[in-house]
């Protein structure tokens, strides 16, 4: 299979990742729980993948706590940050994992820059947002439909300025681009361990500027006799036995990338999503490219995405159709109608992926397809 | 040199102690520490036999690793806290 919905996971694992899942399914018991070998066995395991995504990401191992996928980690940061009502700015850009959350908290949502790779029109209105203030800001790092880069180093900046609290969703970010808890300042970064971080589906981070709100309450192995959670990072938010399978697999993907380099990564994978949209082009597709874009590109066809998608599927061809989970960038895009085809590249990027895209989309036109 | 033990508020910071003292050549391990100990019950701590236990602490100190308290054991076995 040529995969290239690296947006929605990396695929597949690298054997690094499968063997340390493996291992810690043999050899690994309940992480802060007992002090026998197992379980001490399983906390090394637990401490390994935080101390690592510290170092990649800029803070303390005690500031990673670690969740079951990105969403959860966003639903935490929300539910710490965001009061019932409260005005909330967000980028027009945002996953569901971050509207649904405000929606459910009946937020007075904020919405800055709508125009795809501009900027400097998203900068304007959300200075100007921030000027009319705001209780909070989140806001993604990387559109997941669109692969647009936001300038996020530049909006924390903002926020710090307006001594606005804020949240950075880095689901398609995290491990192809510089991500900095300390540097931006900001009180929550989320991500997936699944996608960019390479590790297993089930696995998230939170790194964590803020002591936060539990989302769940229950036993962390510490402080028993306490009704309540304990204040300290990270077992306040992660109540009950940890994913310790999938924090073996995460760490090793993490090192992974530790010994590769992001910067490389990056642009391994954005020099064939570079070509790509522009082969894409040359067959007459209407392809969304721009400056500030990272490994994922979407383009839209005369037929229906569901179909061209269905039809590359057919051909061995791994893509996704649709609106993505992310109703809010389509509608920003002029896309909400229509959806898109999207192709996202990930840690297997070749010129091979890419030439067997553009090939079969080739084929599709011959065969009647319309494009 | 004498055998200490010293408690943390969670597993967690424990760890990041037994990282900090090994990284400086001082060996120690991770435990679940004494029931009584715990006033809030369930804890972990850092074993170490050392003659210096300031250096020690220090070292924590310095990486920001936030101790709970310090037992030095006598050769009988009995624990007692340190006043620092």
């Amino acid at each position: 299979m040529i995969y290239l919905d690296n947006g929605a996971t990396s695929f597949p694992k690298p054997p690094e990742v499968i063997g340390a899942v493996k291992r810690a399914l043999e050899q690994g018991a309940n992480p802060g729980r007992g002090g026998y070998g197992a379980a001490m066995e399983a906390a090394r395991v637990v401490f390994d993948c935080r101390e690592t995504a510290g170092k990649l990401f800029h803070c303390k191992p005690e500031q990673v706590v670690l969740t079951s996928n990105c969403t959860h980690g966003l639903n935490i940061a929300i539910g710490s940050l965001v009061k019932p009502g409260a005005r909330v700015l967000i980028s027009g850009f945002e996953h569901n994992a971050v509207t649904r959350p405000l929606y459910a908290r009946q937020a007075d949502i904020r919405i800055a820059g709508k125009r795809l790779f501009s900027w400097e029109e998203l900068l304007d209105a959300f200075r100007r947002e921030l000027k009319n203030g705001v209780d909070a800001a989140v806001f993604t790092h990387v559109s997941n439909v669109f692969g647009y880069i936001l300038p996020v180093e530049e909006m924390a900046r903002l926020c710090r300025q307006a001594g606005v609290p804020f949240i950075v969703d880095a689901a398609q970010s995290a491990g192809s681009l510089n991500v900095d808890l300390t540097g931006w300042g900001a009180d929550f970064i989320a991500m997936p361990g699944h996608k960019g971080l390479l590790g297993p589906q089930g696995t998230g981070l939170l790194l964590c500027g803020n002591p936060g709100t539990p989302l769940l309450y229950g036993g962390t192995g510490s402080q028993s006799r306490a009704r309540e959670m304990p204040q300290d990072l990270p077992e306040r938010l992660e109540a009950g036995t940890m994913n310790v399978p999938g924090a073996a697999g995460l760490g090793a993907g993490l090192r992974l990338i530790q010994r590769q380099g992001i910067r490389s990564i990056f642009d391994r994978e954005h020099r064939q999503a570079a070509a790509c949209a522009q082969q894409l082009k040359d067959l007459g597709l209407r392809v969304f490219s721009g400056p500030h874009q990272a490994a994922t590109v979407s383009f839209q066809a005369q037929e229906d995405c569901e179909t061209l998608a269905e039809y590359l599927g057919k051909q061995n061809i791994a893509v996704r159709a649709g609106l993505h989970c992310a109703p809010l960038a389509h509608e920003s895009a002029g896309t909400i109608e229509k959806g898109t085809v999207r192709v996202s590249f990930g840690h297997t990027a070749s010129d091979d992926q890419r030439k067997a895209l553009i090939t079969a989309v080739e084929r599709r036109r011959r065969s009647g397809g319309r494009l | 040199m004498n055998q200490y033990l010293i408690t943390f508020r969670s597993v967690t910071y424990a760890q990041r102690g037994e990282r900090s003292l090994t990284r400086r050549g001082i060996s120690c391990d991770v435990m679940r520490t004494p029931k009584w100990m715990e006033e809030q019950g369930c804890g972990y701590g850092l074993r170490l036999r050392t003659a210096n236990i300031y250096k020690s602490l220090d070292a924590l100190r310095q990486d920001g690793i936030l101790w709970r308290k310090v037992y030095a054991y006598s050769r009988d076995g009995k624990a007692e806290e340190l006043t620092l």
